[in-house]
Parts: structure tokens; C-alpha cells; sequence
């Protein structure tokens, strides 16, 4: 199996003030499998936003070095950068972040219009299929004003998906939501690592946590635990199964 | 507290701040300074009326006169006269006084006379306001010909006429009164009395007459002139009252105050503008705190006191800044005033005139913010907590789907659509550069209208390349006939019309007599555009004046009768048209050739002609001047140009000033707007960058969505022009007789050159300040 995210003593700092710095990411190795659905677990404050915007390349690195698909992108020019985030990226928010005056269709297809050679009627068709598959395709020409929280988090979703990325970066993306939508993003997101696509997702929710198969523990900037499970096969008992055993891990290592 | 607060904010938004600052302060500087020229011209204008103590009536007359008449007239009226003097004028035409290398001064059209100064009253002043004393073999020049001509005193002028030959010493400047102005058409050089008397023995002029009348302070002047023409005493010239030359005097110092006027209010707008913009921008940043000071109980008026004090020390600030700078910039626009009207400007009246300014401009600005504040009345603190709220929009129908783009790239497409959905936020941009357009375009077609050959519309004549003028002299019949004989068999001239103006008796609206200049000929060559009805055509009808038909004049309108008496009868006439003329005062009229001359009384013959195509109007203008030694040749385009030459002069200074304005204010909003719509645009562009677009992806969004807005923003303000600005023109020129001015805009400046300079400098500025930053962590705005 090749790794498509390579963190090699990654180090965040960010300046505050003069002379006062703060040091947020600690000498961070990671190795992300191509296909690999992993979350991010730890308490508030621990760096794990920072985590996933560094070794996605949103961030800029303080030292150390980010290989994507082996690929060196710690010091990448701005416009390279952009060119990974839109062809081999997806992201997703806590905040879902659509854009205003744009419908919910539109939202899925600006990122596949911006490529100059963009087939139209294809992304259409695509965008069309996506919220197909995510079941809000009545809502595609309504207004982000007229649609629920966990509906919007799937035209998120769909957007993220739209130019057939590598891999879904998801800051918390159901951090806020009810249960029930939550539990149908998981779904949503497992079935799209079923294809292949390769998740990382923050996340504060340990039956969110339940259904990647890796779940990553941080403290204080630096990752202190790892934990390694089967995949989600769909069946709610294997849940309620790895849900109790993550809880026993984390309590383990001093939650 | 409150000095804390506003120095926090001011680093927090320093370039919004010192923008809205330079604004300000602008506005208050020109209103300062225009207010100073007002109390400056006040004050000179009174002292320079102290000292040449000018007539009240002036009468025009050439040809004999009884002064035993005239001095039983002044009797008779004493109770209305002060002081009566006749002064006699040796007129010169233009060609036959030379100066510096074999230069004269025929290309004039003003009419030049020899004077001596008067004893009682009506002064020719040199510079310090003092009554000229001219000693043997010297002159004093008027300031306009010293101007025009680049004369310095010590220099010398030679007046050669018939077998007369002397050369003057140029010892003055000779300011006067009654004939400052270009507006005038005569003017007096000063000599001394025995110079004066050769002159005369030579008969080297023609000779004319100034009958004049000092009136006391209750004189009726209009009472005394009905008088005058009852008692059939000699006026064979125009009547003129003294106001009319108070009027001449300040007009065109009195058009720069105007201008100067209407730029600083125009900056007021601006600087409120920016302050709302400001505001709207910096709402959304704020809400939060307003909610929470809400939230914690601190009175709504205390908050807005926050935001008021800001603005309150800028304003003080601005306004003492700005008008200590008046007392500088104030002597830019002084040089007009300080030759023509007063050497010394100390008044003390400018000091206390010109702080309106400042107080006006404050009370602006804070009226202004209060009004803009009253939004913090409308945000709950609960409602405030939650953000979003003002970018809410009702449920609109969906207009231009990413799909709907045929043309564009996707980015300028959401730049185009951006303006669209947000126009609240564009709307001020356009505003401005609307704003900018209208003040570069209006001065600029003002300027063309006046310098273009259909100006002469205005000016009460027909369109034609060419004109001749004979002004009366003994032997202006004689010229006449041999002239008209000589057009005939000329076969460069395509065609002409000759026009006789002389003086008659009309009746007024109250069966007074008064009197009335009326041009005879045939008005069917060189047509004139009426404003209303059409020229006199037949036997029995007139055309009257703009100035002459209003209520103030004759009160007529078409189809109204006039009474006239020619040669001691009475001719009713019908008024067939009204038309716009801003020469002689306003007051002019046309009649068809059968109502026929005035002998006693012709003022001129003008005789307009067209050349045929091929002929060079040059020297064609000077093989008439040389044939006609009294005649003035000139082409239509050189005479108005020299009529309305002080103002022309000004208009192309305004044209000037308002494109360095417009650029500026262009430049700068620009800039601003472009910054605060960036920061407030933040998050909006987080989530681009996160999507995959690169900084320069959605710079050419906001920079595609500027130049829309610059694009309708030039063609608002063109048009705008188009209607909005002849209508403000036709107000100013209806006080000078002409009551609706069509502006001539040349195509290729107003639609291309303008437009283009604007749009070359502005999408400078635009692609200069639309910048996205690169090299921040995007994490940033997703985590505030
Ligand atoms: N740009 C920055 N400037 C200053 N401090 C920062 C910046 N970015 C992150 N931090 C700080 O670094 C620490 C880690 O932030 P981070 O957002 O990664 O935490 P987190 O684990 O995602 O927390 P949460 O669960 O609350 O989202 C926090 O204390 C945060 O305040
Ligand atoms: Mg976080």
C-alpha cells in the first residue's frame, strides 16, 4: 500500500506578538494510507485543526516536511498548491462554508468550472448524480437560506466531491449537527471511502470516531496514541462494539 | 476615554481614516476659500465703487448735442441727480494703434477710445485705486488690453490715423469702472488733456459722447432715464444703469466661487459616503461588541457617542486645517481679482466669511454619522450575537446560474454576477464614478459648446464663417453700399446678409417709452435657432430677446404685440420667435427690413457671409480689413472667442481642475472601496482559496466586478450630463440671457477619449489594489 500523506517531524509555530511564539504541532509523523478512513480525536486546544491544515497543505508548514501522493508540497508555490486542492482535495467544515448568492447546485459545480477545459453539461450531469446520491436532488436550485443544516453539510459534501479528489479532508463536519444527520454523513462519507477515496476527518464524537478505521489521539501538539480498527461493515452492533472500545482507549490515555 | 477609543480605531483603520480625513479636509479648504473670495470681492468691489464713484446712468451719443439741455435737464431733476459730467471719447479703431514690433491692435473686437479723465465723478483708477493723472505724452492702457497684448508700462503704443502720428509712453494700468469686463465692448485709454486736444484738432477719432448722471442715494434711476428719452434729449447709443457693471465686475469671479462651491460640496458627499461605507464595512466586524456593550447595559447613546467622537474630532481637526490652508490656496484664484478690482485684498470681512465653512462642514459630517448610527438602534443584543443578520436577502428568484454563462470565464462571470446580487455594496462605487465622469464631461462639453462656431447661437446671430462689423463713423453709409457692392461681385463669397442695428422707441409693459437696439435684414440666410416661434419674415413682425421677452423686459410672448415708434411713428409689430442672445446686455430684437432704419440712431452694420468651399478664411479676413479701414473682420469662432474670453480662459482652468479631481477621487475611493470590500470579503475568499482557486482567480473576480461597475458608472454620468448638465448650464446662462443651452459634445472625447482615460486609470488602480493575499495560513478565517 503507498501512503498518500507523508508527515516527517512537522513543527507549527505561530507568531504572537513580538517575541512570543507558540508552538502548536511538535515534531508531528504521520503516514496516511491511499484509501484509509481516519479520524482525528483529542481535547480542545490540542492542535488538531492545525493537524489536518498542515498536512493538507492549506497551512504552511513551520519546519519539517509534507509529501503528498510523495510528492514534497512544504514549499510549493501558492498557485501549485491551489491546483492540488482542486484537482486531489475535497474539504469540508463545521461551518459548511457555501458560498452566498450561489444556488445549491451551483455551489457543487463552481469548483469543476473553474478548470478551463470544463465540460459543461458533464459536471451537470455529475453534480446532478452527486446530490442524487446524497438525496437532496429537490433542492438543487434552491437558495442556501432554504435548506437545513444537514442538508447543507451534504451539498458540502457534493462539492468536495465534485472533481473526483484523492482524499476529503473534514474539519468537524458534523460538529454541528443532530445525531441523526450526523449518523447519515458518516454513512455518506463511509460509502464514499468504500470507492476509494481517502478521509481524514476532526472530530470530538466518538461514534463518528467509531466508524473510520483509525482513530489518532492528540495532546498538547503532539499525537499520543494511535488505534488501529476493522472497517465499518454497515452492522449496528459492530458499532456499539467499537464505540465502547474506543471510549475504554481514550480513557486509557487520560481523557 | 473617548481620545483613547477614537486613537484605537484610527490604527485599527488608518487608510479608511486619513481617506475620510483628506476629504474633509478638502471640502473645507475650498469652502473656505470660496467663502474668502466672496468676502474678498464684497469688500473690494465696495472699495473700488468708493473710489471711481461710477455713473448711474450712462447715455451713449455720436453726432451733435446741446450741453445747455442737458444741464437744464440735471436741474430740472435735482432731486434725483447729484452731478452730471459729459465725457467726451475719441473712438480709434483697433488698426490704427500699434505697439511692440509692427503689431496692432485690429484683431480686437472691442471698441477703443481716447479719454481724458472726468473731474466730478466716474474715476479711471490706476492700480492702487488712485485717479489716474496722466502726464503729457503718456497713457494709461486698460487692464484687459494690457493682458491681452502683454503690454508693461514703459513701453510704448503709437496711434497713426489720417495725417495724425504720436507715440505714448505706456505710465499706467487704468482700471475702470464701467469697462473692466470683457463683457464691456468699449474701452478708454487715458491721456492727458493737452495730448488730447491735438488729437482732437487732427480729428483722429471719431468722436462720441458720454453723457453721464450721479444720481443721489434716492434717485430713481429708471424714473430719471424715462425722463431723459421724454425730454427727446440726445441718445442715439444704449441707456445703461449702474448695476450692469457692478454685475460685469463680479461675474467672473463670481463663477470660480460658484464652481468652487459646488466641487466642495460634492466633497462633503464623498467624505459622508466613505463614512457609510466605512461603517457597512466595519459593521459586521463590530456588531459583536455593539451587541455585547448592549448586552452589558451601556446605553445606546453612549455607543454611538463612541462612533460619533471619531468623527467630531475629524471634522475639528479638518476644519481648522482646512481653513488656515484657505488663506493660502485663496491666492490661486485671487491673481483675476486683485488686477481687475483691487491690488490690496485686506479686508478684514474674509476672516470671519470664510470660518462659515468649517462650521458648515462639521455640522455636515456629524448630522451625517448620526444618521448613518441610528442602525445601531435596529440591532438587539440577542440579535446581534448572532451574526449574519444583515446579509439575509428575501427569497429573490435565482437569477444567473453558473450554467446561464455562454462568454465568459467563470471568474469574470462571478465578478459580473457579484455586482448583481450585491449592488447595496457596488452602488456607492457607481455613485462616485458617475460623479467623476460628470465633473470631467460637463466642463469639458461647457468648453467646447463655448468654443465651437454654433456657440454663436447664443450670441444672437446666425452660423457663418465670417463676419463684417462697421461701427458707426461719418462715412458708415458710404462703406455700407461699397461693401455690399463689392460682396456682389466677389465670387468667393458663397453668400452673404448684411444686418443694420439702430436704436428705437418701444413701448414698455407700463405705456412707458423706452429703448430698444433692433437688428433689420433678412434673417432667412444665416438662420438663427429660435427657442421659440421663428424669425421675422414679413412686413409688421419681430423677434425679441430671451432677456428682452421675460417678465423683467418687455413681458411678451409670441404673438404679443409691440409698439415701436420709428422716425416719430408708431408701428405696431407681432412677435414671431424669441431667441437667446448673451450679447449687449441680453436686449436685443430683430425685425424684418420694412420696418426701416433709424437713421439718427444706427449703432452698426454687421454684414455675415459664408465663404465658398476652397477659399482661406485668412486672407479673405484681411483683404476686407485692409479695404475697410474702420471695419472689424473676424471670423465667427476668433469673435466669440474674444467676447467670452476671460471666461473661456476660466472654463479651460475648470476643465483642467475637474479632471485632476475626478482622477483623484476616482483613485482614491477606488482604492478604499477595493480594500474594505477585500476585508470584509475575507471569508468569502477563504472558501474560494479552499476550493482550489488561486489568488489570482479571484483577483480577476473583483477586478471583473469594479470594471462593470466603472463601465456603468461612465455611461450613467455621460448621460447624466447629457440632460442632468445642460439643465444646471441653461439655469447659469439664463441670468445672461441665453435660457437653454444645447452642449455641444464632441464624440470622440465624451464617449471615447473620457471614458477611456478613466477606465485606463482606474483599472490601474483596481488591478494594483485588488489584492488577495497569498502567503497567509487559509486557516485563519476559518477559525474567527
Ligand atoms: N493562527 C493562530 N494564531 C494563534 N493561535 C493559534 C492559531 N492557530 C491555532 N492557534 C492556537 O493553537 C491551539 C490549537 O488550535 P487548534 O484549532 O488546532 O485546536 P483544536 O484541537 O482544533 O481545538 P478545537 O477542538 O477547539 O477545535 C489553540 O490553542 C489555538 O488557540
Ligand atoms: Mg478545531
Amino acid at each position: 500500500m503507498t501512503n498518500i500523506i507523508e508527515a516527517l517531524s512537522v513543527n507549527k509555530k505561530v507568531k504572537l506578538g513580538k517575541d512570543n511564539e507558540l508552538h502548536i504541532l511538535k515534531n508531528i509523523n504521520l503516514e496516511i494510507e491511499e484509501g484509509e478512513f481516519v479520524s482525528v480525536m483529542g481535547p480542545s486546544g490540542s492542535g488538531k485543526s492545525t493537524l489536518l491544515y498542515n498536512v493538507s497543505g492549506m497551512d504552511r508548514i513551520t519546519s519539517g516536511s509534507v509529501k503528498f501522493k510523495g510528492r514534497e508540497i512544504g514549499g510549493l508555490k501558492e498557485e501549485e498548491l491551489a491546483k492540488i486542492r482542486l484537482k486531489n482535495m475535497g474539504f469540508i467544515f463545521q461551518d459548511i462554508n457555501l458560498l452566498k448568492n450561489l444556488s445549491l447546485i451551483d455551489n457543487v459545480m463552481f469548483p469543476a468550472l473553474v478548470s478551463k477545459d470544463a465540460d459543461k453539461k458533464a459536471v451537470h450531469q455529475k453534480a446532478k448524480k452527486l446530490l442524487e446520491m446524497t438525496g437532496i436532488e429537490m433542492l438543487a436550485d434552491h437558495n442556501i437560506t432554504q435548506a437545513s443544516g444537514g442538508q447543507l453539510q451534504r451539498v458540502g459534501i457534493c462539492r468536495a466531491l465534485i472533481n473526483n479528489p484523492d482524499i476529503i479532508f473534514g474539519d468537524e463536519p458534523t460538529g454541528a449537527l443532530d445525531s441523526k444527520s450526523t449518523k447519515e454523513i458518516m454513512s455518506i462519507l463511509a460509502e464514499i471511502n468504500k470507492k476509494g477515496t481517502t478521509v481524514m476527518i476532526v472530530t470530538h464524537d466518538v461514534k463518528v470516531a467509531a466508524k473510520t478505521e483509525r482513530v489518532l489521539y492528540m495532546v498538547d501538539g503532539n499525537i499520543v496514541a494511535q488505534k488501529k480498527m476493522r472497517k465499518y461493515n454497515g452492522h449496528p452492533d459492530d458499532i456499539k462494539e467499537k464505540e465502547e472500545s474506543i471510549m475504554k482507549w481514550l480513557a486509557e490515555n487520560g481523557f | 476615554m473617548f481620545l483613547k477609543i477614537v486613537k484605537n480605531d484610527f490604527y485599527r483603520k488608518k487608510i479608511t481614516t486619513v481617506t475620510v480625513f483628506v476629504f474633509i479636509t478638502m471640502a473645507v479648504l475650498l469652502g473656505a476659500s470660496a467663502t474668502n473670495i466672496v468676502a474678498n470681492l464684497i469688500q473690494s468691489m465696495s472699495e473700488l465703487q468708493e473710489r471711481a464713484v461710477p455713473a448711474d446712468i450712462t447715455v451713449m451719443h455720436a453726432g451733435e448735442y446741446d450741453q445747455a439741455e442737458i444741464d437744464q435737464f440735471a436741474e430740472k431733476y435735482r432731486d434725483h441727480i447729484v452731478m452730471q459730467e459729459t465725457m467726451d471719447l475719441q473712438n480709434i479703431d483697433g488698426s490704427n494703434i500699434h505697439f511692440g514690433q509692427n503689431q496692432t491692435m485690429a484683431g480686437t473686437i472691442q471698441d477703443i477710445s481716447f479719454v481724458v479723465q472726468n473731474k466730478k465723478f466716474d474715476f479711471i483708477l490706476d492700480l492702487d485705486n488712485e485717479k489716474l493723472e496722466v502726464k503729457e505724452g503718456k497713457v494709461a492702457v486698460p487692464i484687459y488690453f494690457m493682458e491681452q497684448y502683454d503690454l508693461k508700462i514703459g513701453e510704448t503704443i503709437t496711434v497713426k490715423s489720417g495725417g495724425y502720428e504720436k507715440e505714448f509712453v505706456i505710465s499706467d494700468y487704468a482700471r475702470d469702472f464701467e469697462m473692466n469686463s470683457s463683457l464691456t465692448s468699449s474701452k478708454r485709454f487715458v491721456i492727458n488733456q493737452n495730448d488730447y486736444d491735438e488729437m482732437l484738432e487732427m480729428q483722429a477719432g471719431e468722436l462720441e459722447y458720454l453723457i453721464e448722471f450721479k444720481l443721489n442715494e434716492n434717485g430713481d434711476s429708471q424714473a430719471v432715464q424715462a425722463a431723459y428719452i421724454k425730454a427727446g434729449l440726445p441718445a442715439n447709443g444704449p441707456i445703461v444703469g449702474g448695476t450692469i457693471f457692478l454685475l460685469f465686475n463680479a461675474m467672473s469671479d463670481a463663477t470660480v466661487v460658484m464652481v468652487i462651491i459646488l466641487i466642495s460640496i460634492l466633497l462633503i458627499i464623498i467624505a459622508s459616503l466613505c463614512i457609510r461605507l466605512t461603517f457597512l464595512a466595519t459593521i459586521d466586524e463590530d456588531l459583536r461588541e455593539i451587541g455585547v456593550m448592549k448586552a452589558i447595559g451601556i446605553s445606546k447613546k453612549d455607543i454611538k457617542n463612541v462612533y460619533l467622537n471619531k468623527y467630531r474630532v475629524m471634522s475639528v481637526a479638518a476644519g481648522i486645517i482646512g481653513y488656515l490652508l484657505s488663506f493660502v490656496l485663496v491666492n490661486l484664484f485671487n491673481g483675476n481679482m486683485r488686477l481687475y478690482i483691487s491690488s490690496e485684498l485686506s479686508g478684514n470681512l474674509k476672516y470671519l466669511l470664510s470660518f462659515i465653512a468649517p462650521l458648515f462642514v462639521y455640522f455636515m459630517i456629524v448630522m451625517y454619522s448620526k444618521k448613518i448610527l441610528k442602525r445601531i438602534d435596529k440591532i438587539s443584543a440577542v440579535e446581534a450575537l448572532r451574526s449574519d443578520i444583515m446579509e439575509h436577502g428575501k427569497n429573490r428568484k435565482y437569477s444567473f446560474p453558473l450554467l446561464k454563462n455562454k462568454f465568459f470565464s467563470i471568474n469574470i462571470y462571478m465578478g459580473l454576477r457579484d455586482v448583481w446580487k450585491r449592488f447595496k455594496l457596488y452602488r456607492l462605487l457607481f455613485f462616485i464614478f458617475a460623479v467623476c465622469t460628470f465633473i470631467v464631461i460637463l466642463p469639458l462639453n461647457m468648453y467646447n459648446t463655448v468654443n465651437s462656431a454654433g456657440f454663436s447661437t447664443y450670441m444672437g446671430i446666425g452660423k457663418s464663417d465670417m463676419r463684417i462689423d462697421l461701427r458707426r463713423t461719418d462715412s458708415i453709409t458710404e462703406d455700407n453700399k461699397k461693401l455690399q457692392e463689392e460682396l456682389k461681385n466677389d465670387s468667393d463669397i458663397e453668400k452673404y446678409a448684411a444686418y443694420i442695428t439702430s436704436s428705437y422707441q418701444v413701448k414698455n409693459a407700463d405705456g412707458s417709452w423706452d429703448y430698444i437696439n433692433i437688428e433689420i435684414g433678412d434673417f432667412s440666410v444665416f438662420p438663427l435657432k429660435y427657442l421659440e416661434g421663428r424669425a421675422p419674415e414679413g412686413e409688421g413682425e419681430i423677434s425679441l430677446s430671451f432677456a428682452n421677452a421675460a417678465k423683467h423686459g418687455l413681458n411678451k410672448k409670441v404673438g404679443d404685440e409691440v409698439t415701436v415708434r420709428v422716425g416719430g411713428e408708431e408701428q405696431i409689430l407681432s412677435v414671431t420667435g424669441i431667441y437667446q442672445d448673451i450679447t449687449n446686455g441680453g436686449k436685443t430684437a430683430k425685425a424684418h427690413t420694412s420696418l426701416g432704419v433709424n437713421e439718427e440712431a444706427v449703432l452698426w452694420y454687421i454684414v455675415s457671409m459664408d465663404l465658398a468651399p476652397g477659399v482661406n478664411i485668412r486672407e479673405k479676413m484681411d483683404y476686407y480689413q485692409n479695404a475697410y479701414d474702420s471695419a472689424q473682420v473676424n471670423d465667427i469662432k476668433e469673435y466669440t472667442g474674444q467676447t467670452l474670453g476671460n471666461i473661456i480662459n476660466q472654463m479651460s482652468l475648470i476643465v483642467i481642475g475637474g479632471i485632476a479631481i475626478a482622477v483623484i477621487i476616482a483613485v482614491l475611493i477606488t482604492a478604499l472601496f477595493l480594500k474594505m470590500l477585500l476585508s470584509k470579503d475575507m471569508p468569502r475568499i477563504a472558501i474560494m482559496r479552499s476550493m482550489g482557486l488561486t489568488s489570482k482567480n479571484i483577483k480577476h473576480q473583483y477586478m471583473a466586478g469594479t470594471l462593470l461597475v466603472l463601465i456603468l458608472g461612465i455611461i450613467f454620468g455621460v448621460l447624466a450630463t447629457n440632460y442632468l448638465g445642460e439643465f444646471l448650464v441653461s439655469i447659469a446662462m439664463s441670468t445672461m440671457g441665453a435660457a437653454k443651452i444645447e452642449l455641444v459634445n464632441i464624440a470622440w472625447q465624451t464617449w471615447l477619449l473620457c471614458p477611456l482615460a478613466l477606465i485606463v486609470v482606474v483599472g490601474y488602480t483596481i488591478s494594483v489594489c485588488c489584492k488577495v493575499t497569498e502567503d497567509d495560513d487559509l486557516s485563519v478565517t476559518f477559525r474567527s
